[in-house]
């Protein structure tokens, strides 16, 4: 796929597939183009050429909602989080799609609401629980910590009931407990909801041991892509991220 | 005639009462604060079909150009459709609301789809816009009685403070409405899309869509108060759709607070007996009423009525447990 803004290529021809169930990492320097790639990956910036196709069926182009109705979640790397909301109405929010009561059925309890509504609520507390936030359910996601906001994003993330989880750094802002205790975290929400897991992340020894295959992107290009081993030793790497020499 | 003997049976009480408060006086209440009291309520009304976008985030200021409609699809069934000799039967005006309603949906509909596409400032513009352009058009179109208007708009109630009958249930109902909406599925996506559009989208929340679907709802009850308000005033003409009415259900919600559906409700009513209020001061009042408003929105950016009010408020009881 490829991206431009105006002149600058932000992504370039860069291809790559992710097999199901697998956890992928996409590392590389400031700037390499990372999170563009989540962007077109999810929908919210088109590609300017190229195709994205998931389980067979191409969904280039398709706005963002109806990629997510798929089943890509995603995280962001600058939290975003319905921050005037408490913690479980973020997450109430996320089941949006997997309900479908209308607006009077929703105003005067009719049909399946009400008993959809007592399930949406169950599953909120249920996913907070999961992320260890079963306690601050109530309490407004601006005024959480860096790491619990990047829980809530996960928790919400998952509400989706998705098949693939693309996680844009979620160890940024953690202390090295947390960081450790997220690698565990995310091996164990894998097996539990079947997922497959693509994440961003800048922490080196986290996607070492975390992930089953590795694609580095250096100013858009993608330098290289295989198990975390040949990655390591990969001169190409090694020059991205330490300068070649000269 | 005596005075007491209007009152009723006991002269005695009646004769106390009116020395306290003689006829015309009593009258004159019931004929000035009648009017007021569901004045007040059309205009809370007014400021809650400006919060229904605002709750999915967007600045709407349409509301008159509906409100505008509604009146005259009132006015022109009353006066030239089903015109009715005596008292105008409660079952038309219900019909009325009906159609209003429709119609200002149909509206809604055509004009959201493509407006809704602006953001923020853009789209209030492009609101104001929209009821300019309504305002013109009735202005120059034959059926809407032009600058005159339509005049003898007739009435289904004995007097002003009779509409309560009407207005006082709307108000709940819409009240109540709105208060469950907040607290279901498609309000949860409202609110998702006002927080933050692009994260909603993400959630697999369709931004268009709902915007869309809360502008129609604001839309809708703009168009059904405004066939009430036909028949409340008798006369309708295009200065009711007008760039100040977009200001003044405006500022229902932004004084009131826009972060619950009581706030545009207190806005409108107290907004609208504020100028009421102040009558003692004549002149003066139109510049304390502007002086209060600007303090208010410097000193209560959020509102009268923040949603942290109410959160207080049942904090309390469960600590008192």
């Amino acid at each position: 796929m490829t991206r431009r803004f105006g002149g600058l290529i932000a992504v370039n021809e860069v291809s790559f597939d992710v097999t199901s169930g697998e956890i992928f990492g996409l590392i590389g320097p400031n700037g390499a183009g990372k999170t563009t790639m989540f962007n077109l990956m999810t929908g919210l910036t088109p590609p300017s050429s190229g195709n994205l196709t998931y389980e067979g069926r191409n969904i280039t182009g398709l706005p963002p909602y109806k990629i997510a109705q798929m089943g890509l979640a995603r995280t962001f790397q600058n939290i975003r989080l319905f921050g005037n909301l408490s913690a479980l109405e973020n997450v109430k929010i996320s089941q949006h799609v997997h309900t479908g009561s209308g607006v009077w059925a929703g105003v005067l309890g009719l049909g399946k609401s009400k008993s959809e509504e007592q399930e949406v609520e169950h599953n909120a507390f249920e996913l907070l629980e999961l992320v260890g936030m079963g306690d601050k359910a109530q309490d407004k996601a601006k005024n959480f910590s860096y790491g619990d906001q990047r829980r809530l994003e996960i928790a919400r993330a998952l509400a989706l009931k998705p098949k693939v989880l693309l996680l844009d750094e979620p160890a940024a802002g953690m202390n090295p407990n947390e960081k450790g205790a997220l690698s565990d975290f995310i091996r164990m929400v894998r097996e539990k909801f079947d997922l497959t897991v693509i994440l961003i992340e800048h922490h080196v020894p986290l996607v070492m041991g975390l992930c089953d295959r590795i694609a580095v992107l250096n100013f858009g290009q993608l330098i290289a892509l295989g198990n975390p081993s040949s990655v390591a030793h990969d001169p190409a790497v090694i020059e991205a991220y330490l300068g070649g020499d000269e | 005639m005596p005075a007491g003997a209007f009152y009723g049976q006991d002269p005695t009480k009646q004769n106390e009462l009116a020395t306290y408060f003689p006829k015309e006086t009593v009258n004159d209440f019931f004929n000035q604060y009648g009017f007021l009291i569901v004045q007040m309520m059309l205009q809370a009304l007014l400021g809650l079909s400006t919060y229904l976008p605002l709750m999915a985030g967007q600045l709407s200021l349409a509301s008159p150009g509906f409100y505008a409609l509604g009146g005259y699809i009132a006015a022109v069934i009353s006066t030239k459709v089903l015109p009715v000799s005596g008292m105008y039967p409660v079952q038309y005006l219900l019909l009325e609301m009906l159609i209003a309603g429709v119609a200002s949906a149909v509206l809604a509909v055509i004009v959201g789809v493509p407006a809704l596409r602006l953001r923020g400032i853009y789209l209030a513009l492009a609101t104001i816009a929209f009821v300019e352009i309504l305002r013109v058009v009735s202005l120059n179109l034959e059926i809407t009685g032009g600058a005159v208007g339509i005049f003898g708009i007739p009435q289904p109630f004995q007097n002003s403070l009779a509409y309560a009958l009407l207005v006082l249930p709307l108000l709940l109902i819409v009240m109540f409405f709105v208060y469950r909406l907040e607290r279901s599925r498609i309000g949860r996506a409202f609110i998702a899309i006002r927080e933050d559009e692009l994260a909603a989208d993400a959630m697999g929340i369709n931004p268009t869509y709902h915007k869309v679907l809360a502008f129609v709802m604001g839309a809708i009850l703009a168009g059904i108060v405004g066939a009430i308000s036909a028949h409340f005033l008798n006369t309708w003409n295009a200065r009711q759709g007008t760039f100040d009415a977009s200001i003044n259900s405006l500022a229902y919600v932004l004084i009131g607070g826009s972060r619950t559906f009581v706030g545009p409700v207190m806005g409108g009513l107290i907004l609208t007996a504020l100028p009421e209020i102040l009558r003692d001061l004549k002149d003066l009042r139109l510049i304390v009423n502007g002086l209060l408003l600007t303090i208010g929105a410097i000193y209560l950016p959020q509102g009268l009525i923040t949603p942290e009010l109410f959160k207080r408020g049942s904090g309390r009881k469960a600590g008192k447990k």
